[in-house]
């Protein structure tokens, strides 16, 4: 095994919360080496094509996917550099003052360590740094105020507005989405030309994915981007006391080791629980930072109730921006429903393209042959969508372990255990009962839902925060209880999902973490 | 890849081209243009391939003039990463081909056993019955894939050769909308 040049931190993974601690740590002087175990893309390589865009997407993930609800790896996950967040729709809703303390309010699930007032500024300078487009006033409806987005909202399309009609009917106040999209120019980034391809990655980076937003901070303070470079190990010194680094395999599958002062985790909440179970030694044998036994537990995800209506008129559903033209937090009491807790976020009005899993062809999956035609052919004019988002409450037995088979570094998979119960299943079923309420007060001549199978959408926990050890696995800054200087990053660390996309909740919690250990340095690196 | 190499690369994509052999040689086209060429298969074996088209064209009308048989042995024979597959995004486990042969074997089986012959000689209405039984997982003695997410996947592929090209769009009507168009960034 070769030995690299030794560097202050070495992050694993090149996605959203990786690319916070790269730009973040390089600028604050540290001299960075980012690994991702994928190609490393550049804009240009995003071309506006569902099936091309399957490229930015793992293939042969190695994960064993099991439970009543595997979850989505091949259509949620990144591969290569930019990660999840190459291909994310850029809804930026935050998570809510509610969202940090269900078990002191409500008995159930956990509280998180910090309060929504710890984050909120985080919120807020991410928005100023990446751009934001939205009516931040709009939103206090349900939120404290904070600053103001740096853009006016994006602009609206009757996918969208169709749709209002429906809400007001059912009393759901509907405000601007919230975006992490270009409404104007932005800091010499394009704005956003509504071309509605936003799922397989802009190209012109009216999109604040990673490649133009902290990695490309990070690449010019001076940090190595290293693709094609798959970490199979953290390594510890002989005390177990410290990381020293990680164990890598490079492009050419030779064995490598990259010593270091620090080590951040930023590969997903998948593979980071996996990474941390692989670096068992006789000091740590149930792996790193495991010794309460939670690495991997609580993993979580998200599940959409999708009302499809279609009108009469053309609803211009080739344009505009795919995430959400419309968003309202009405639904995101823990209680707003009976008989079925947790909260839900809801949204209206996106592009939708003719192929891909959510395209306009799959919007009818049991037709096929004369009908599919005549479907589609109908659905590319008149189709619209709105959907609402469901948290899933955290549970132990939907965890990440290590499986007996290995990948081709002789990694052991992780295999991926996950289940709704009784009441996530209660919830997503409520959003359906109103979504049809609210399709029902619209124009739309015809509706109709999916429930086949209740869908896994992003991805949470396995490395959940906490106080201390006894109920997790980092704290609120990512810091592994266990071992002073490895740290996670990502949406794995949420000690609850929340309904809200979770990509601007992981760019604000990295910056926090990120900052923290620029100013904790000594300490931390020692 | 370097900048040029790119700008080819992606110009050809954007068209829907896919590197098929020709006479030992890579040559790109679009799967219907190498379907109407006779292009030979790679990995897939004629009866497969003749499989993969009734079964496609019963899904999704068109699907066996634009090539589906080409793209999918196409897209099986490179690498996973590279692979355009929506089998991808459903976690089908690479080698992609091995998802595709118990699926092709699965149909045939089924349809031997239901009417004594294989899915391609059966008539165009025992092609639509037998799909909608096998979408539901309503077929006897199935022995593969679920016979349901067999739809799943080859539906989707079936899209993607008809619909899911700038010149699927362009036969709905649809402004296919590149964020910048092939021509002038290409």
């Amino acid at each position: 095994m070769a030995t690299q040049e030794k560097v202050d931190v070495v992050i694993v993974g090149a996605g959203a919360s990786g690319s916070v601690f790269a730009a973040v740590l390089a600028k604050a002087g540290k001299k960075v080496v980012v690994m991702d175990n994928g190609p490393d893309w550049h804009t240009s390589d995003l071309i506006s094509s569902d099936i091309w865009g399957r490229r930015v997407k793992p293939a042969g993930a190695p994960f064993i996917l099991e439970g009543k609800h595997p979850v989505s790896m091949g259509a949620q996950g990144g591969w290569g550099v930019g990660g999840a967040a190459l291909h994310y729709f850029a809804n930026f809703p935050r998570l809510l003052p509610n969202d940090f303390r269900i078990r002191s309010e409500h008995n159930r699930a956990h509280d998180w360590p910090i309060s929504y007032e710890d984050v909120a500024p985080f919120y807020d300078k991410v928005a100023q740094e990446i751009g934001v487009s939205g009516d931040a006033a709009a939103e206090e409806l349900w939120r404290p105020k904070g600053q103001r987005y740096p853009m006016p909202p994006m602009k609206t399309f009757r996918s969208g507005q169709v749709w209002l009609k429906g809400f007001a009917a059912n009393g759901i106040r509907m405000v601007p989405a919230a975006v992490g999209m270009n409404s104007t120019e932005f800091k010499g980034r394009a704005a956003c030309i509504y071309d509605g391809w936003c799922h397989v990655g802009c190209p012109i980076g009216a999109l604040a994915n990673p490649l133009v937003t902290y990695l490309a901070d990070a690449r010019k303070a001076g940090a190595e981007v290293r693709a094609w470079s798959t970490v199979t190990r953290v390594l510890t010194d002989t005390s177990g006391g410290k990381v020293t680094g990680v164990e890598y395999y490079d492009r050419n599958h030779e064995k490598q080791f990259q010593p270091a002062n620090v080590v951040v985790l930023a590969a997903w909440a998948a593979q980071n629980p996996r990474l941390l179970l692989n670096s068992a030694t006789d000091k740590h044998d149930k792996g790193l930072a495991n010794r309460n036994g939670l690495v991997g537990k609580f993993i979580m995800t998200h599940f959409a109730s999708g009302t499809n209506a279609m009108f009469d008129e053309d609803v211009e559903n080739h344009m505009g921006t795919l995430g959400a033209q419309f968003m309202s937090y009405e639904r995101y009491g823990k209680t707003a429903h009976k008989g079925a807790f947790g909260s839900t976020f809801i949204v209206a009005g996106s592009s939708t393209k003719l192929s891909g899993l959510g395209g306009i062809a799959n919007a009818r999956p049991d037709l096929f042959g004369a009908e599919l035609q005549a479907f589609v052919k109908r659905a590319v004019k008149n189709l619209s969508r709105m959907n609402a988002f469901g948290e899933e409450q955290p549970k132990i037995e939907n965890r990440l372990e290590l499986a007996s088979e290995k990948d081709e570094f002789g990694m052991p998979l992780g295999r991926i255990i996950h289940s709704y119960d009784d009441n996530d299943t209660a919830l997503w079923n409520a959003n359906f009962e109103e979504g049809l309420k609210i399709a029902k007060a619209t124009d739309a001549k015809e509706v109709w839902q999916g429930r086949a199978v209740q869908p896994t959408i992003h991805l949470m926990g396995g490395t959940i925060m906490g106080t201390g050890a006894a109920n997790s696995v980092v704290d609120s800054f990512g810091q592994t209880h266990e071992i002073a200087n490895l740290y996670c990053a990502g949406p794995g660390t949420f000690a609850t999902a929340g309904a809200s996309n979770p990509t601007y909740t992981i760019f604000a919690l990295s910056l926090r973490g990120a900052e923290h250990l620029a100013k904790n340095w000594s300490t931390v690196a020692g | 890849m370097d900048a040029m190499e790119r700008r080819v690369f992606l110009k050809r994509a954007g068209m829907g081209m896919l590197a098929f052999t020709v006479g030992g040689a890579d040559v790109l086209m679009t799967p219907g243009a190498a379907r109407a060429q006779g292009l030979p298969f790679r990995l897939l074996k004629a009866h497969e391939a003749e499989t993969i088209e009734a079964l496609g064209e019963t899904l999704v009308p068109g699907a066996q003039r634009s090539g589906v048989a080409h793209f999918i042995d196409q897209q099986v024979s490179v690498s996973p990463g590279e692979a355009l597959l929506e089998a991808r995004q459903l976690n089908v486990k690479p080698p992609f081909i091995n998802f595709y042969r118990a699926a092709i074997a699965a149909v045939d089986k089924a349809a031997e056993a239901r009417s004594g012959r294989r899915f391609a000689a059966l008539a165009a209405a025992d092609q639509h019955a037998f799909v909608d039984a096998m979408r539901q997982n309503k077929i006897d003695g199935w022995q593969g894939p679920a016979g349901s997410f067999v739809y799943l996947v080859l539906r989707s592929d079936s899209i993607d050769v008809v619909y899911g090209t700038m010149e699927g769009y362009e036969a709905l009507g649809v402004p296919y909308m590149p964020h910048i168009a092939p021509d002038r960034r290409w």
